[in-house]
């Protein structure tokens, strides 16, 4: 043991705990054991394993047929494998491998030059057909010792199971596990048993009582959309990110989307926070200024009233100050957009040639939340974005499976959080019905996900549908309270009169005259459409 | 790809030939066992478990039999080795015999590829004859020396 360290001279004299057996030995106490972690190669798994999984661990992979068992650890497989550690990919009487490796090569993670030294196919089947358990133990042990494998995976665990539990009981099974369990743990191996089992089996099963962690695969069918999840159901030794977690399968292989979106550690806001433009100089005085930086803005409209002109404004006008900009649009194609912008004399199509702007077109139907929003925080990344257009949060809903639109405001809610925090400025447009009566902000209640709002509206104005805005709620300061009317024009949303004090109830769409008539031109009348 | 391509055919006659060199058989007879198949065999095996082994050169016999009729007196024993060759070897024309062999090993590395691609194909038939990769062969493409 070592002797205590003696103090520093002039340093302070530190409070000295209870001098008692256990205080003593733990001043002195080793470091804790540092788990290494193998990274799983499926993109977003790590950061929900916690960094991903430790390693000599022992691991079950379960799941009903589909889910995509195999094809993850297969990844895992060929992510950690050297020719000193190689992986040993046991199969027992599951798919067969050579239908496996015909499915498996499809994916761009299966390199065919690692098979054989590298990655291992072992097939146990007639051991396990025609021996017992502990020949089939025997097998793996001799296996192993001879590969000195880094990574064991047994396929299927379940069937192996299924068949021993009919042939020698549920102990005889269990004693197997166990003289496994020891077995790969001491020789440093990090193992995989795949298996076809249903969440009931849990509670019953001592195989998930003795392993160290449970990767659970699912589908979860919607009406018409079938969704993948995957959920880490225990792991010892590290903090998870909890939840059921969205799984695509590509030609990659998996990729897991986190529920946090990999946002939960990001930088607070900065203490202080410069305005940034919107493009349109009344509209950034009603704004005090200007829109805070990491702000989320909502501007909610009907139809018509310019609130992708307004997007696009703002979006502009980032890029003249030089900051970087994402649209991630539901409802337009790009090409459209993009004309539409250059109507308004605004260039985004330069822009994108020179990798400024990143317009993000997404319609799919059957598309995750979390992989939308991933797919909108990887061009963040990549274009290093300060600005963000969601052009509309309606569209963004509707290209969602149905499954997933109930978790959106969850979802909108954490990413618009984690952006908003890493200072990423968010400008969404959502469209709300005019009825007249009332100012509603949007009927998706998402005001709390937002900072600030401007509201556009139609107005009944001299016999003419005219335009307004008002700043409804700014987070982070005083704005302007006026209601302002505004044009499109070519140069996009401008503002073009002060408050009006000759009119009350501007806010219903109806409102009534209070001050006197001005003198007006009356507009053309429209031209008969049968006159000849 | 499906059954013998040219190609797979003359790669199969060149392992039949690796397997002879150095060996004391006659060249213009060969031997009366299948040295190529029985040492794909352990290695087959381990991947697809001895009965996946004996389907699959089972499935290749059929094949190869349609082409050369003396092949359907051959059988696929219990243990993945080919039954009858000793018998029809002593039977057969030097030429004839070989000729048979070779047509089944091409239809067996036909299946392979058929299954699991030319690529995986040859990564495990390289790890018996190392010197394939050496010599360039191309399953895919044939022999690009």
């Amino acid at each position: 043991m070592k002797k205590p360290t003696k103090t520093v001279k002039h340093s302070p004299p530190k409070p000295s705990p209870p001098k008692t057996a256990l205080t003593t030995k733990r001043a002195v106490d080793p470091a804790k054991v540092r788990i290494r972690q193998l990274s799983t190669g499926v993109p977003g798994l790590d950061d929900i394993l916690g960094g991903g999984v430790p390693e000599f661990s022992l691991n079950v992979v379960a799941g009903a047929p589909g889910c995509g068992k195999t094809t993850l650890v297969h990844q895992i497989a060929f992510a950690n494998a050297t020719p000193e550690k190689p992986a040993l990919y046991f199969t027992v009487l599951g798919e067969p491998v050579l239908k496996m490796m015909r499915y498996q090569q499809q994916f761009s993670f299966f390199d065919e030059s690692k098979i054989g030294n590298i990655v291992r196919f072992i097939n146990l089947s007639d051991v396990a057909l025609e021996k017992d358990l502990a020949a089939v133990l025997e097998e793996i042990i001799a296996q192993v010792t001879a590969a000195n494998a880094g990574i064991v995976v047994l396929d299927s665990f379940r069937t192996l199971a299924r068949k021993a539990i009919s042939d020698v009981g549920d102990v005889e099974v269990q004693s197997f596990l166990h003289r496994l369990a020891q077995f790969l743990t001491s020789w440093q191996a990090t193992t995989f048993l795949i298996g076809e089992y249903v969440e009931d089996e849990i509670r019953d099963n001592a195989l998930f009582t003795m392993v160290d962690g449970i990767i659970w695969l699912s589908q979860i069918t919607e009406r018409n959309s079938v969704v993948r999840k995957l959920q880490i159901m225990k792991l010892r030794g590290q903090a998870t990110v909890p939840g059921l977690h969205t799984v695509r399968i590509t030609e990659h292989g998996l990729q897991a989307f986190s529920r946090t979106l990999g946002l939960m550690g990001d930088k607070p806001k900065p203490a202080t926070r410069q305005r940034l433009s919107i493009g349109i100089p009344e509209l950034d005085k009603m704004l005090g200024g200007g829109i805070l930086e990491g702000d989320s803005v909502l501007v909610a409209g009907p139809s018509g009233t310019g609130k992708s002109a307004l997007a696009t404004q703002f979006i502009a006008e980032g890029l003249r100050q030089g900051e970087r900009g994402i649209m991630a649009i539901f409802e337009e194609r790009p090409e459209g957009y993009a004309q539409r912008a250059d109507s308004f004399g605004l260039d985004l199509k330069s822009a994108e040639k020179t990798g400024a702007l990143e317009l993000l077109y997404m319609r799919p139907l059957d598309l995750s939340v979390d992989e939308t929003m991933q797919a909108i925080l990887d061009a963040i990344k990549r274009v290093g974005a300060k600005r963000l257009v969601i052009d509309s949060l309606v569209g963004f809903e509707m290209a969602l499976a149905p499954g997933f639109r109930t978790d959106f405001r969850e979802s909108l809610y954490r990413m618009i959080g984690g952006l908003t925090g890493a200072g990423i400025t968010i400008l969404s447009t959502v469209e709300v019905e005019d009825n007249f009566t009332s100012l509603q902000f949007s009927h998706y209640a998402i005001s709390f996900l937002t900072d600030d709002i401007v509201r556009l509206r139609y107005v009944e104005i001299d016999g003419q549908l005219r335009k307004t805005m008002v700043v409804i709620k700014m987070r982070g300061g005083n704005h302007s309270k006026d209601i302002r009317e505004y044009v499109i024009t070519a140069k996009g949303v401008v503002v073009i009169h002060p408050r009006r004090t000759d009119y009350a109830e501007l806010s219903t769409g109806i409102p009534h005259r209070t001050g006197p008539r001005k003198a007006q031109e009356n507009e053309a009348a429209p031209e008969p459409k049968a006159d000849k | 790809m499906n059954g013998a391509s040219p190609q797979i055919r003359n790669i199969a006659q060149r392992l039949i030939e690796y397997e002879a060199q150095g060996k004391a058989v006659s060249e213009t007879t060969g031997s009366a066992t299948f040295e190529v198949t029985d040492r794909l065999r352990p290695l087959l095996a381990t991947l697809m478990g001895r009965g996946g082994f004996r389907a699959l050169l089972a499935r290749a016999l059929a094949m190869a039999s349609a082409e050369v009729s003396w092949l359907r007196e051959v059988r696929v024993g219990a243990d993945g080795t080919l039954e009858g060759l000793a018998t029809l070897h002593a039977s057969l024309k030097p030429a004839e015999f070989r000729e048979g062999r070779v047509v089944l090993l091409a239809h067996l590395l036909g299946l392979l590829v058929a299954f699991i691609g030319p690529a995986l194909t040859m990564r495990l038939m390289s790890e018996i004859w190392p010197q394939l990769a050496a010599d360039r062969v191309d399953l895919a493409d044939g022999d690009k020396k």
